[in-house]
């Protein structure tokens, strides 16, 4: 399986994440997104004539919607990540899966435009980026008060994986994330999932591991 | 105004390969400034009064001022030295004062925390003493030795790097590191500053590195995810200017070259970007 | 805030928010804190900003008892004195290097933070559980106008429906928002719950729009 990726795009991120959390190899195909914009030049618009990435390739089989990659991968691997089929819980997957093109189109263009200086009103890029955070602070408070940590069941989903890269990167938009506490325990839970990833922005849960510096010992 | 010094030094204001006839509209120390490519494929960059600027075209960059540069842009006898590749690693902005990029680049302590498992790791955290001095000028520190999981797109294991710092112009740091595929040589890596305005920074990372088998897209990808997590950090130190007053902040002895760094700083008056008196 | 004649305690979260081993940013009129919550369980307020670099300490990790800066990994103590310097491990760090720290109380699933000197403890809410916490871009005034009451010493009592009753504790915060605390009566259903989350939700849009009039007192 080939990923057309860059380091720094969150959706690419959503990939190489789902590939790490599920244990599947990746062939990762760096794209030089920036400076270089390959991603619009005739090898991958060739394969993606929208000229976005990531693009997935494997065999006969091409996907340039990264919602779409996530539910390859966990089909493919570990389908306990679609979710349990219940109707109410398969809603929700769908639910989140395009929400989280709303959190692209807004935390990720205000990104872009504070980072790598993309046109865009940022005033209206942030205003929307901070209304998808409330709704996806009101749907986490929601399941915990169904007593359900993650956006669709008591398990992460395919969902949470497309919803927490643009959430967890909002500060790089200039979008702060300290008014949103049901997020940060959401966002807490997935960092700590055995076989995690991070990407740059996102930082090392350090106190996962012990204090290297504190000897084990019985006193 | 504060900021007389610095305004007859050189700094970045965009990449030659990207540069067009449209222009770059951007800004230089608070004053829009626009960076294009004329008839004649020459850069040119003008002050938003139309006002010709001083245009020097080195090290992938376009390079200006707005006032009136008394010294040639500062070397690098790297950048013509053959069998190096040049990398340019395109722009970056930053919600910081210049200085403050410019001083946690210089920095090392931060790796294992910041850099997590590429340039450092705990219980790897020991920096131990170097040296630090000001040459023709510059500041310098030398034997900046760091123990480091993976210092380079073309390292495959843990190693103890040796590095060198350079500070040549109040907004740009010179690293010289040490090269795995050619252990005579040093892989140049630098940070270009563009003032955009006190507390706001386009930054240009840019390298010139012996490395014949590392794509380019990958040295490209390497140096960003560096750059990018140090920029979350850079985003929420308070103040959002570097600190002169030596009171505001505690250095310790592996600060040694960020001490360095703001005494030269203050004593050439360069203090755009920088808080004065601590408030 | 609840002012006293030396000091004040602000509410600044929900227990339930700051798990052991986790750290968060709290606004106080004192300043920014970073909230943060031991292994052991124990909260402490540190002033947010690491002397070293000035980064912001919220930023940073708890491990066993002490708050980690993310950026060079400096380490504190509850009490504020700096443990660790991890690039000179052998240095005990001397005593003037500390972040100043605030009074911390526990109750009723609130975390409060100090402003000043209180003499007495924060209110006791008996009878209420804590809900959720969100933020306004409203000040305090235009939410007890939305709300149709005024705040007093324990928080507004805004009747929703004639079947329910939230109680709201307000916390002014920088830039004209407020952070909301919502509390039910501790028998609510889990479908009282969340039409009470929902509630808060309208409330806010309804400051928000009148805050945005300019129409608040």
């Amino acid at each position: 399986m080939k990923l057309y990726d860059y380091i720094l795009s969150p959706s690419c991120y959503k990939v190489r994440l789902m590939a790490a959390l599920t244990c599947v190899k990746l062939d990762i195909r760096p794209v030089d997104f920036h400076p270089g914009a390959e991603h619009r030049g005739p090898e991958l618009m060739a394969l993606n004539p929208a000229g976005s990435i990531p693009i997935l390739e494997d065999a006969d089989l091409i996907l340039t919607e990264s919602s779409a990659m996530l539910v390859y991968l966990a089909a493919r691997a570990a389908p306990e990540w679609l979710g349990s089929g219940a109707a109410e819980e398969t809603a929700r997957v769908q639910q989140w899966l395009s929400f989280s093109n709303r959190l692209t189109a807004s935390l990720g263009g205000a990104r872009l435009h504070e980072m790598l200086l993309r046109p865009g009103d940022i005033t209206a890029l942030q205003a929307q980026g901070i209304a998808a955070l409330r709704e996806l602070e009101a749907g986490l408070v929601e399941q915990g008060l169904r007593g359900m940590r993650f956006l669709a069941s008591d398990r992460p989903t395919v969902a949470d994986i497309a919803c927490f890269p643009y959430v967890a990167l909002a500060p790089d938009g200039g979008v702060s994330l300290a008014p949103y506490p049901a997020i940060r325990l959401w966002s807490r839970a997935l960092r700590s999932l055995e076989n995690f990833i991070e990407m740059p922005g996102i930082h090392r849960l350090h106190e996962l591991k012990p204090d290297p510096h504190i000897e084990p010992d019985g006193a | 105004m504060t900021h007389n010094a610095m305004i007859d030094e050189w700094y970045p204001v965009g990449l030659f390969s990207k540069l067009d006839a449209a222009g770059r509209k951007t800004a230089l120390m608070g004053e829009p400034i626009d960076v294009a490519r004329d008839a004649e494929g020459n850069a040119k960059v003008t002050e938003g009064n139309g006002r010709p600027l001083p245009v020097r075209v080195r090290y992938g960059h376009v390079w200006s001022s707005l006032g009136a540069p008394q010294k040639a842009l500062f070397a690098i006898p790297e950048a013509d030295q053959a069998g190096r590749r040049f990398v340019d690693v395109g722009v970056v902005r930053v919600r910081c004062s210049p200085l403050r990029a410019v001083e946690n680049f210089l920095d090392i302590a931060h790796f294992p925390f910041v850099h997590t498992d590429i340039l450092g790791a705990e219980p790897h955290t020991e920096v131990q003493n170097y040296k630090v001095e000001i040459r023709d000028d510059e500041v310098w520190a030398t034997q900046v030795k760091f123990y480091q999981p993976q210092a380079a797109k073309s390292a495959s294991g843990g190693i103890t790097t040796e590095y060198m710092y350079r500070v040549p112009a109040p907004t740009c740091a010179v690293l010289y590191k040490t090269c795995p595929p050619r252990p005579s040589e040093w892989d140049v890596i630098t940070l270009f500053v563009q003032p955009l305005a006190e507390d706001l920074c386009d930054v240009w990372p840019w390298m010139a590195l012996f490395d014949d088998t590392t794509s380019l897209t990958d040295l490209i990808h390497f140096q960003q995810t560096i750059f990018l997590q140090d920029r979350s950090i850079l985003e929420n130190q308070i103040p959002r200017l570097l600190p002169l007053d030596p009171g505001m902040e505690i250095p310790t002895r592996a600060d040694l070259t960020s001490v360095a760094y703001r005494r030269w700083l203050k004593r050439h008056d360069y203090t755009y970007g920088a808080q004065l008196v601590a408030q | 805030m609840l002012p006293d004649t030396t000091g004040s305690w602000t509410p600044v979260a929900l227990s339930a928010d700051l798990p052991a081993g986790t750290v968060m940013p709290a606004w106080t009129p004192a300043g920014s804190n970073a909230l943060w919550r031991s292994d052991s369980g124990r909260t402490a307020a540190s002033a947010d900003r690491c002397p070293h670099r000035g980064m912001r300490l919220s930023h940073g990790f708890v491990r066993g008892e002490a708050l980690s800066c993310i950026y060079h990994g400096w380490s504190y103590a509850r009490a504020g004195n700096c443990l660790r310097i991890p690039a000179h491990p052998g240095l005990a760090p001397p005593e003037t290097i500390r972040v100043a720290t605030q009074r911390v109380e526990e109750s009723d699933g609130l975390i409060w933070v100090a402003v000043g000197e209180p003499a007495a403890a924060p209110p006791r809410l008996e009878g209420l559980v804590p809900l959720r916490s969100l933020t306004a871009h409203a000040s305090v005034a235009a939410l007890e106008t939305a709300a149709g009451a005024t705040a007093g010493p324990e928080g507004i009592v805004w009747k929703v429906q004639a079947s329910q009753t939230i109680r709201l504790l307000l916390a002014a915060q920088e830039d004209d928002q407020t952070l909301i605390h919502v509390l039910l009566r501790d028998n609510s259903s889990p479908a009282q719950r969340i039409a009470a989350s929902r509630a808060a939700e309208t409330l806010r849009r309804a400051a928000e729009a009148l805050q945005a009039k300019g129409i608040a007192p």
